[in-house]
C-alpha cells in the first residue's frame, strides 16, 4: 500500500495554461493576428439571411423560405442531440448485456436523467411523473444545447459578406476569397457580415415555436388528466346563479386564467430571446470597446454559460410546474391532486 | 437637425427603458432575502429553496431582460 502524497504539478499546467490562454486570447482577440481592435457586428433581432433570394418561394403558400442562418445551426444542434441519444443507447445496451453497471456517456446521462426525474416526481406525483417527465426532459435538453452551442469559437463571426445597403465596414482581402472586416465603418461601398452559425435561441421563430409547444402541451396534459372539466378552469359560470357576487368574481379569474395562458406563450418565448439576445450584444459591445483585454469578453462569456444553462433550466421547469397545475385541478378538486405536490411542501 | 433630436430621442429612450431594471434589482434581493432566511433557520430545505429561489430571479430578471431587449432594439435601430 502506497500511501505517499502525490505532488498535485499537474495543477500548476492547467493554471499556466489559463495565464497562457488569456494572453493569447487578448493578443489574438486584440491586435496580434490582423493588426486591429476587434469588430463590433451588425446587430439585427432577425436572423441574417446567408442566400438573398429565397430557397423556396411560396413556402407552403403562405410566404418565401430563406437561408437564414440559425438554420444551419438548427441541423448541428438536433444531429447532435442524435448522436447523443445514439451512443446512450449503445452504451446501455452493453451494460445491459454484461453486468448492468452503466459506463461512459449511459452513466452521465443516466445521473442527469434520474436526478431531473426525482425533481419531477417530487412536484407532479408518482402518477404523472412519466408524462410530465417526458416534456420537461426534452424541452430541457433540448434548449441547454442551444443555448450552449453558440458559445463556440466560430459562432457570430465567420461568415458570407453581403454589400451594405447603407453603412458597412471597410474589408481588406486575405487571398482565397476570404476577406475580414476592418473597424471603421464606411459610408458607401461597405459590407455586411452574415455568419453562417447563430445561436438559434437568439431566433425568436424558434423561442416563440418552443414556447407554443409547451404552452399546447399544457393544455393536452390538462384535458387528459381532467377532461372535460378542465375547462372548468376557465369557464367557471357554475356559481353565477348560487351566489351571485362570488360567482361573477369565479367568472372574472377564468377570464384572467385564459388571457394568462396566452401570456405564457408571450413571457416562455420572450424570457429565452431575450435573456439570449442581450448575451450577444453584451459579448459583442463588450468585445468591441475594450476586446484587447481578454480577460474581460472570457468572463462574460463564462457568464453566458451559466444564463444559458440556467435559461434552460428554467425553460424546462415552467413547463413542469404548469403542466402540475393543468394536473391538479381548480378548488374543490384539490383533494385529487397528486400525493407529494401540495403535502411535501408543508412539511418542510 | 432632424436627424440629431431622432439620435438624442433614441439615447435617451434606451436610458429611460433600462429603468425598469431598478423593480427588477429589488426583485431579486428580495427573493434571494427569503430563501437566505429559509437557509439559515432549515439548512436542510437547502436544496429545495435553492431551486425556487432560482426561478424566482428568473422570473425577476425576467423584467429587467425585457427593458435591455428594448433599450437594446433603440439603440442599434432594429424597429
Amino acid at each position: 500500500m502506497e500511501t505517499k502524497k502525490r505532488t498535485p504539478w499537474r495543477r500548476w499546467i492547467v493554471l499556466l495554461l489559463m495565464f497562457l490562454g488569456c494572453a493569447a486570447g487578448g493578443g489574438l482577440a486584440g491586435y496580434g493576428l490582423a493588426g486591429i481592435p476587434p469588430v463590433r457586428p451588425e446587430i439585427t433581432a432577425a436572423a441574417e439571411k446567408l442566400i438573398a433570394e429565397p430557397i423556396v418561394d411560396n413556402f407552403l403558400g403562405l410566404a418565401p423560405l430563406y437561408l437564414v442562418n440559425t438554420l444551419p445551426t438548427l441541423g448541428l444542434t438536433i444531429v447532435l442531440l442524435i448522436l447523443i441519444a445514439y451512443f446512450t443507447n449503445r452504451s446501455l445496451n452493453r451494460s445491459l448485456k454484461t453486468d448492468l453497471v452503466p459506463r461512459g456517456i449511459g452513466n452521465l446521462m443516466e445521473a442527469i436523467l434520474e436526478a431531473l426525474y426525482n425533481m419531477t416526481e417530487g412536484s407532479a406525483g408518482a402518477k404523472w411523473a412519466k408524462t410530465i417527465f417526458m416534456w420537461f426532459a426534452t424541452i430541457m435538453i433540448y434548449v441547454l444545447f442551444a443555448n450552449l452551442l453558440k458559445l463556440l469559437p466560430g459562432f457570430e463571426s465567420i461568415g458570407v459578406l453581403h454589400p451594405a445597403h447603407g453603412e458597412g465596414f471597410a474589408i481588406r482581402e486575405l487571398g482565397g476569397g476570404w476577406s475580414y472586416l476592418l473597424p471603421h465603418q464606411v459610408e458607401e461601398g461597405g459590407f455586411i457580415l452574415a455568419p453562417f452559425f447563430r445561436g438559434i435561441s437568439v431566433d425568436l421563430n424558434f423561442t416563440v415555436s418552443l414556447a407554443l409547444i409547451a404552452v399546447v402541451a399544457v393544455q393536452a396534459i390538462g384535458f387528459r388528466a381532467l377532461g372535460l372539466g378542465y375547462l372548468k378552469k376557465f369557464f367557471n359560470f357554475g356559481n353565477v346563479f348560487k351566489v351571485p357576487f362570488f360567482g361573477v368574481i369565479d367568472m372574472g379569474m377564468g377570464i384572467l386564467e385564459l388571457v394568462s395562458e396566452f401570456a405564457k406563450i408571450l413571457s416562455f418565448a420572450f424570457r429565452l430571446f431575450g435573456n439570449m439576445f442581450a448575451g450577444v450584444v453584451l459579448v459583442a459591445v463588450a468585445s468591441s470597446l475594450i476586446g484587447f483585454i481578454s480577460i474581460v469578453p472570457a468572463m462574460l462569456f463564462l457568464f453566458e454559460l451559466f444564463v444559458g444553462v440556467i435559461q434552460a433550466f428554467v425553460f424546462g421547469i415552467l413547463t413542469m410546474v404548469f403542466m402540475v397545475m393543468a394536473t391538479a385541478g381548480h378548488g374543490h378538486e384539490e383533494e385529487h391532486a397528486p400525493e407529494g405536490s401540495q403535502t411535501e411542501v408543508h412539511e418542510l | 437637425m432632424e436627424g440629431s433630436i431622432m439620435e438624442a430621442g433614441r439615447y435617451i429612450g434606451a436610458g429611460l427603458a433600462m429603468l425598469g431594471a431598478a423593480g427588477a434589482g429589488v426583485g431579486v434581493g428580495l427573493s434571494a432575502l427569503g430563501a437566505l432566511g429559509g437557509m439559515a433557520r432549515n439548512p436542510d430545505a437547502y436544496g429545495n429553496l435553492l431551486t425556487s429561489m432560482i426561478l424566482g430571479i428568473a422570473f425577476s430578471e425576467a423584467i429587467a431582460i425585457y427593458c435591455l431587449v428594448i433599450s437594446f432594439l433603440m439603440l442599434f435601430k432594429v424597429v
